[in-house]
């Protein structure tokens, strides 16, 4: 369910957003997420940017692993 | 069971080895007729190698070909796996009433400077123009003869525990090319075919390294597919690391979009070969200098256990068996 | 290996506790799951067990049948995710109808049929809309551009479903759930937290390598010490609140009903439908389409699977009638499926 994709936001107009992810482009919707703005991180699902990313896996499963 | 035929069994995975063995095998079978890509008949004076493809592909033109060029190299590399200089290749078009003269012309065009660029001469061919409707576009089958030196001997049922596998390129950027252009995905990739005639590379390894297994064609159903018959024909296991898979860009990034599976995009200018360990290094660096392959890499070994399968170790350090080729390729989205 | 995912490695293959029972709900995990080789890490005493979180595999099968009926019988123009292709009707999958003539096309969006029909005013074009709160979103926002630009050849048939009533339905199948994470980032946790204060245990998890294994690494500790928990593994895309957004365009656009899932049979209150005022866009409206009932194979267990309470393997269809290019139940239907991935993975 659900295949999300981690992408780079290039630019923005009327509610629609360019994103990148690894060599690929594709205008998805930005109307969901408030104050988009390139450079921004977006997790993408079937052409909806469903959620701003504030961090790297990593990073968090680093500070998530503190937990315990 | 179908009663008609799919557009699955002609995916190159397990239905299309089943139509084929149903139907074709079973009318067919004769010692000559192998899976390989291309049979190897004795003759007066030595061996040669014969292949025959159809190519259907929509779009006939497509970002780093056309179907024309696809025809020519689709021949060549067949022979070239076999170990074969390819020397003569007949073709036969059918086109559909109605198609552009000057697209033919581009497409031929494209044959031309295809077939002198693997050094194959196109000495027959046949036209056959059927009326509006009956075919998309234009249709082409080309027939390639080569001649294998003495001491060659390739074959998928050839690999040994303890050889190397190799891949002359990054994988799966024909299929997500034509998967781009004919879907209504709305993706932009930067994403060209590798559609490419392969026998100087297969040549200069020879010439490199004698004692090469396994020559193998990754076109339709892509590295994965090839692999799974190779393990499946010589009753070997493959290791896969996932770390070393070349692959571009363009194609990881629509692949994640997709949820596809890049070892199972095909392939037009992608051969798997497998060769002993010692020689593996000396392979990858020849094909390196060449243009078509220049991002060779050894990408697993050949191993005497799981017999048939293809073993992943995947980027936490586990072992896990590849998927094994599905049908038709399928977007998994939600 | 990055440092982290060797630490939550060591704490998973360490494990030596009590037998420990962990449902993973979405689909995505299942697939990652078996694709990262995660499973073959984990000690007896653990078991994954694989959940309902995949829209194609819980799609009932008298939805393919609507489908294949506004394609070949009221000549629609069928937009859908290449997961619906190939999942078997009653008679016939969609793969079947297009070999007969009908016209389906593969998208990536839902925007993507919208735009098929702006620009092919003479084709009907209908959207399965399938999947849960992460996708429904999407289809909502195709609906309302649709009626901003006046298309009348456009149309969706819905088949969107909502995960709290099934969690109540599966509490007491797994020691903790590990939640969709991309679901958790339109509703937020609230649902999740309340499950906790019952007494049902579970994580949020991402789907990278690090994020998978550290969100098992937690949900074993967390299990060992005995007390209800809920914590949010993937804190970098899931909020407290989720996507206020999206869940007020949902609300705008659909509403609640009673829906089907199949293998686990009818879930009050778990499915969403369009709302009167979106009920142009409605295809079961629009093409006055029949009350369709679908009729599957009765030795299909895949309802037990679903649950937790067989394996795929102790089905007696599994493998032999049932496989991934014959699929008979749910949960072979799709690549994520409990059953396709044990299939593909572990035999």
């Amino acid at each position: 369910m659900c295949v999300g994709l981690a992408a780079k936001v290039l630019s923005i107009k009327d509610g629609e957003a360019v994103i990148y992810a690894g060599g690929a482009k594709r205008t998805i919707s930005a109307e969901l997420i408030e104050d988009l703005a390139p450079g921004d991180y977006v997790m993408v699902h079937a052409g909806v940017a469903i959620s701003k990313i504030t961090d790297t896996d990593e990073d968090q499963a680093g500070k998530i692993m503190r937990i315990i | 069971m179908n009663n008609t035929v799919t557009l699955a069994m002609g995916s190159g995975g397990v239905q299309t080895s089943e139509l084929i063995d149903n139907i074709f095998k079973k009318n067919f079978s004769n010692p000559l007729l192998t899976s390989d890509d291309a049979a190897v008949i004795d003759f007066e004076g030595g061996r040669i190698a014969m292949t025959t493809d159809g190519f259907i592909v929509s779009p006939y033109e497509f970002a780093g070909g056309n179907i024309g060029k696809l025809s020519i190299c689709g021949a060549v590399n067949d022979l070239a796996c076999m170990g074969a200089e390819p020397l003569y290749l007949t073709c036969s078009f059918v086109i559909e009433e109605g198609f552009p003269l000057e697209k033919l012309e581009i497409i031929a065009g494209s044959m031309a400077e295809t077939a002198k660029k693997a050094g194959v001469v196109i000495v027959a061919g046949d036209t056959k123009v059927a009326g509006k409707g009956q075919v998309d576009g234009v249709f082409i089958t080309t027939t390639g003869v080569g001649r294998i030196a003495d001491g060659i001997s390739t074959s998928g049922a050839f690999a040994r525990p303890g050889d190397k596998i190799i891949v002359t390129g990054d994988i799966g950027r024909h299929g997500c090319t034509i998967l781009l252009s004919r879907e209504s995905f709305g993706i932009d990739a930067d994403v060209t075919s590798d559609c490419a005639p392969l026998w100087k590379n297969v040549k200069a390894c020879l010439d490199a390294a004698k004692d090469i297994h396994v020559i193998r064609d990754a076109t339709r159903g892509g590295v994965g597919t090839v692999l799974y018959e190779i393990a499946s024909q010589s009753n070997v296991g493959i290791m896969l690391d996932s770390s070393k898979i070349p692959v571009a860009d363009g194609v990881k990034g629509t692949c994640s979009l997709l949820g596809l599976e890049p070892l199972y995009l095909a392939c037009e200018g992608r051969l798997v070969i497998s060769a002993p360990a010692d020689e593996a290094d000396k392979i990858v660096e020849v094909l390196r200098a060449m243009p078509d392959s220049e991002n060779a890499a050894v990408i697993g070994e050949v191993t005497d256990s799981d017999p048939g399968k293809v073993i992943m170790l995947t980027a936490i350090g586990a072992k896990t068996l590849l998927a094994r080729p599905g049908g038709e390729l399928l977007p998994r989205i939600c | 290996m990055n440092e982290v995912i060797e630490q939550a490695r060591e704490i998973i293959t360490g494990y030596k506790g009590r037998e420990i029972r962990i449902m993973e709900v979405c689909g995505t995990h299942t697939h990652e799951i078996f694709r990262l080789g995660i499973r073959q890490l984990l000690p007896e005493s653990i078991k994954l067990i694989s959940g309902p979180g995949c829209p194609v595999c819980v799609t009932p099968v008298g939805y393919i049948d609507e489908a294949v009926m506004l394609s070949l019988e009221r000549g629609c123009t069928i937009c859908t995710f290449g997961d619906l292709i190939r999942v078997p009707g009653s008679e016939k999958s969609l793969a079947q109808a297009r070999s007969e003539g009908a016209d389906i096309n593969m998208i990536y969006s839902p925007d993507d049929a919208v735009e098929m029909a702006k620009n092919f005013p003479d084709k009907q074009v209908v959207f399965l809309a399938v999947g849960f709160e992460t996708t429904t979103p999407s289809a909502c926002l195709a609906v309302k551009k649709a009626k901003k630009l006046g298309l009348e050849n456009f149309s969706i048939l819905t088949a969107n479903k909502t995960m709290p009533n099934a969690y109540e339905r599966l509490k007491h199948s797994a020691d903790a759930f590990l939640y969709p994470g991309h679901v958790n980032a339109i509703t937020g946790n609230a649902v999740c937290r309340k499950l906790c204060d019952e007494g049902v245990s579970g994580v949020v998890s991402g789907f990278t390598a690090a994020e998978l294994m550290s969100a098992l690494a937690v949900t074993i500790r967390m299990l060992e010490k005995g007390e209800p928990f809920f914590v949010n593994c993937y804190p970098r895309v899931v909020t407290e609140e989720g996507n206020i957004a999206a869940q007020k365009l949902m609300k705008e656009v659909m509403e609640e009903c009673d829906t089907e899932w199949r293998g686990l049979g009818l879930i009050e209150r778990s499915g969403q439908r369009l709302r009167k005022e979106y009920s142009d866009f409605d295809a079961r409206i629009k093409y006055s389409l029949p009350e369709i009932k679908g009729h599957s194979n009765a030795a299909c267990r895949c309802g037990e699977v679903l649950q937790g309470k067989c394996r795929p393997d102790e089905c007696k269809l599994f493998g032999k009638v049932c496989t991934p290019l014959h699929p008979v139940g749910a949960c072979m239907v799709s690549d994520e499926g409990a059953c396709s991935a044990y299939y593909q993975y572990d035999r």
